[in-house]
């Protein structure tokens, strides 16, 4: 039930007015024992249909006839408390209204979700798809609003991604994520009429909004999925909601007189099965056209942003607008099979190619067509390959949210800016890069950044600033995380780690050495743990995170002036750098990230340990060795002393190194990790891949990780 | 079907008939479900994984997917064999234990045919006591005389791992 205020010499509130009819109308619908209402709003509609069409706007008669018309739908409606329609530039209905309407809207509300997957899955797979997109763009939508709280633009994103989360929400019965949504859509929607000035409070309201669907989606989600028990879903929204009508309710009776459709959701679902209720809000369509902006200068922008440009930057960078209206979602298992494809193409196309030269003198058309499709190939491979590839943007923004909540919650003015957002990496590395990201944004809002008063005293301005910044740089992703807050503290850090025993005061550490230590586990230098940081788990976690994805991490900081950390991150997972070396007849792929260095080993560089496990005495530090030959059982072992008619190849993970004895190196190449076999990845762990050739066929990527740190004990075993 | 033995046995028989495809290793022939068969290829350049139990040849590119491969012949224990011209990679859709289906490839000697089998040709496997293990065997068919037998590749590729986990943790 809504309560509509209409206004004379207007057009605001018709839609509105006309949707409830129309909503009224389906849900008494087929219902006998509200015959005389239905026909009632049957006819009502028409005539609002009628008006509304007619562009005109409320005449006198027409605000009468609908004082009259709620007058007669209530006392209808008085059997049940259904449903009234107020058009409340007339005086009557307020008292009769609410009072009936509250107290069921709060039962509505606080009435769990209980989901039917069985039936609706695929539906609400897709609304979880789709509502994940809105609340990403109703929070940047909000945290560019906090800037320029007039931005038309934006505030018609924002309204209309709460539009449709109602809309979806509606359909598939989930009713407290609808009533929420609607309130903030009647929020929002006053704010684009110019009656509601977006502040602070607004802002915080919104995000709170924004936070709570989230929890439902969260939770449908998690359901399932299977990660989260099958149970009702019951999140209050009722406070929030309270919140919500009270601010719309002040914007409205603070300009008295009151025009148009602040609109405010009650008792809809208050009729007395639940029934109907399915039919009031199974019609969200209708209001998307239905309730579209009175203000008509809005509808355009609304319905056409791709138009505008019609020749989108090939990156897709510029305009917002452009990216979402060109863009298509794809399974991604099409594409990694698009991919395989691309691949197997180019070695295809390799494999013709090279007998291009003999070919040119036989047969120059030929010749030519071969070569050509080389280029095509390549070009296909270039652009296939970007696919997978996205903008750094939305990472940026989520992390502008937790500047933005940070600094309400410190009291810490901090300026957020971003530098490169256009930067793209894999979407995979995206994901993975969220909590680290966090991590490290959390650490600088709550050890580098100081209070004002601390900033005055230092005689710097009080806002501080943060700054998150994205490029490419030689074939890596750099993100670096900069902030201009007290600096590292070399004394305190070397303090605290000789306390925690990481290093000894004896220990000559360099600056780099000194500050890695604040990667280390359980080490934190801030004085009392907060709701922020201080556990000294974060950044421990940061730094495993980040050696998963093949990344590393530099830091530069100077005391009172700042800290930066320097995340550099390979472009995709997808892809590595790969050292191609043949043991036996295998060749296998080490990861050149890992390797520190290759040598030909002397005679008298081994060393046996027990007559059984080997070292190689390498610069003075003695490595473990492990032949690869023996190890994997590849070919004859040769001769036993015989090490140096092969190459050992240093490799480090971690501090841990292990030198690796291989038969010879035969090139560096780009290879795309294919995953083996759960079978195969179980059994043998230090395979961390396979990958395909220059030639076609399958080589073995090797876990470093997994030979540096398992060997040991199998190797003992195995000799 | 009079009694109530026969009743499952010849539900099972029904339930198996439809299209096989048949294939020979050594002197035997056995016959897989063609639904489950995507492709046969010849035998490509198999590249080794090692520390793997015996029977699992190692892995093929597959027009840029990487699948298993498993020896057959290796598997049911027959003496190894050079493989000739005819012999050949069947990949199938396997479904794992965890219910996931994957493509994997299996080596055998040689392909015959696909033959459609009714209910009446296939026989339910009969009890071998304890020498053979027959979780794998779906049943036996009498073609022409010749008796071929029906495998269950699910379980045929999938129980492995369990057999040879044993193995392999008492040997290492």
């Amino acid at each position: 039930m809504e309560i509509v205020t209409a206004q004379a010499d207007s057009t605001q509130g018709q839609f509105p007015i006309l949707d409830l009819l129309g909503n009224l109308r389906d849900a008494v619908a087929g219902r006998p024992e509200f015959a005389e209402l239905a026909t009632c709003c049957s006819e009502a509609w028409s005539r609002m249909v009628q008006i509304v069409e007619s562009g005109q706007t409320f005449r006198a008669s027409d605000v009468e006839w609908l004082h009259a018309l709620l007058t007669r739908i209530q006392l209808l409606a008085h059997t049940s408390p259904s449903s009234a329609t107020a058009p409340s530039g007339t005086p009557p209905p307020p008292p009769a209204a609410p009072a009936p309407t509250s107290e069921p809207a709060v039962d509505a509300d606080s009435l769990p979700i209980v989901l039917n997957i069985s039936d609706d899955g695929d539906l609400l797979r897709e609304f979880i798809t789709e509502s994940r997109e809105h609340l990403d763009n109703i929070e940047q939508g909000v945290l560019v609003l906090e800037n320029q709280p007039e931005d038309a633009e934006t505030l018609n994103t924002v309204f209309r991604a709460f539009h449709s989360f109602k809309g979806g929400a509606g359909f598939l019965n989930l009713i407290p994520i609808n009533r929420l949504a609607h309130v903030l859509e009647s929020l929002l929607d006053l704010a684009r009429q110019h009656r509601l000035t977006i502040d602070g409070p607004v802002i915080e309201l919104i995000l709170h909004g924004r936070d709570v669907l989230k929890q439902f989606i969260d939770e449908i989600d998690g359901q399932i999925g299977g990660s989260r028990p099958r149970c009702p879903i019951l999140i209050p929204i009722t406070d929030l909601k309270a919140q919500v009508a009270s601010t719309i309710e002040r914007t409205t009776s603070g300009q008295a007189p009151v025009p148009p459709a602040p609109s405010q959701e009650s008792a809809a679902t208050a009729a007395p099965t639940p029934a109907p209720a399915v039919d009031f809000f199974a019609t969200p369509p209708a209001p998307a056209k239905g309730s579209q902006p009175p203000a008509k200068s809005d509808s355009p922008t609304a319905d056409t942003p791709p138009a505008p440009r019609q020749a989108p930057s090939p990156e897709g960078a510029g305009n917002k607008n452009a990216d979402q209206g060109a863009m298509i979602k794809v399974d991604t298992g099409k594409l990694d099979s698009l991919l395989d494809l691309v691949g197997e193409m180019v070695i295809a196309q390799s494999l013709v190619g090279r007998d291009l030269s003999q070919l040119a003198s036989l047969d120059p058309q030929s010749a030519r067509n071969v070569a050509q499709l080389g280029r095509i190939t390549r070009e296909l491979q270039r652009v296939s390959m970007s696919l997978r590839m996205v903008p750094i943007r939305g990472l940026f923004q989520k992390m502008a949210r937790v500047v933005r909540d940070l600094s309400a919650k410190s009291g810490k003015k901090v300026q957020f800016v971003t530098e490169g957002e256009d930067t793209e990496l894999d979407r995979s590395l995206v994901e993975e890069l969220a909590d680290p990201l966090l991590h490290m944004v959390r650490n600088s809002m709550d050890h580098g950044i100081e209070s004002p008063e601390v900033r005055q005293a230092a005689g710097k301005t009080p806002g501080g600033v943060l700054t998150l910044r994205s490029f490419h740089q030689g074939g890596n992703i750099v993100i670096e995380i900069e902030d201009d807050g007290a600096g590292l503290n070399q004394e305190r850090i070397l303090r605290k780690a000789i306390e925690k025993g990481i290093t000894t005061a004896a220990a000559a550490n360099t600056e780099q050495q000194i500050f890695a230590f604040i990667f280390a586990a359980g080490f934190s230098t801030a004085e009392k743990v907060t709701d922020l940081s201080g556990r000294g788990v974060g950044l421990d976690v940061v730094r495993r995170n980040l050696e998963r994805l093949r990344g590393c991490i530099d830091i530069s900081s100077t005391v009172g002036r700042g800290t930066r950390f320097k995340l550099t991150l390979p472009l995709t997972l997808a892809i590595i750098d790969g050292l191609i070396v043949r043991v036996g007849e295998e060749r296998y792929v080490i990861p050149t990230l890992s390797i520190r260095g290759l040598f030909r080993p002397q005679p008298d560089m081994v060393s046996r340990v027990h007559g059984r496990a080997e070292v190689v005495n390498v610069r003075g530090c003695l490595v473990p060795l492990l032949r690869l030959r023996e190890f994997f059982g590849v070919g004859t072992s040769g001769n036993p002393d015989g090490s140096d008619d092969g190459i050992v190849i240093v490799v480090q993970n971690g501090t841990t190194q292990r030198c690796l004895l291989v038969d010879a190196t035969l090139h560096i190449q780009e290879v795309v990790i294919k995953s083996l076999s759960d079978m195969m990845a179980r059994k043998n762990r230090a395979l961390a891949g396979a990958a395909i050739l220059g030639d076609g066929r399958v080589g073995l990527i090797l876990d470093v990780n997994a030979l540096v740190q398992l060997e040991g004990d199998t190797l003992s075993e195995a000799a | 079907m009079s009694t109530p033995a026969a009743a499952p046995a010849s539900r099972i028989a029904a339930s198996l008939a439809g299209k096989y495809l048949t294939f020979v290793l050594g002197d035997e022939s056995y016959g897989i479900a063609v639904l489950k068969i995507r492709e046969i290829i010849r035998l490509p350049d198999i590249t080794a994984v090692p520390q793997m139990p015996a029977h699992i040849r190692g892995v093929i590119n597959l027009r840029g997917k990487i699948i298993p491969v498993v020896d057959l012949r290796a598997r049911f224990g027959l003496p190894h064999a050079e493989a000739t011209d005819r012999t050949c990679v069947i990949v199938m859709q396997v479904t794992t234990a965890a219910g996931a289906s994957v493509p994997m490839g299996l080596v055998v000697d040689d392909v015959e045919e696909v033959i459609n089998l009714a209910a009446d040709d296939i026989q339910e496997t009969p009890d071998f006591g304890s020498q053979v293990a027959t979780d794998y065997l779906l049943g036996m068919a009498k073609i022409k005389g010749v008796v071929k037998t029906l495998l269950d590749f699910d379980r045929v590729v999938t129980e492995i791992p369990v057999l040879d986990t044993s193995h392999l943790s008492t040997s290492r």
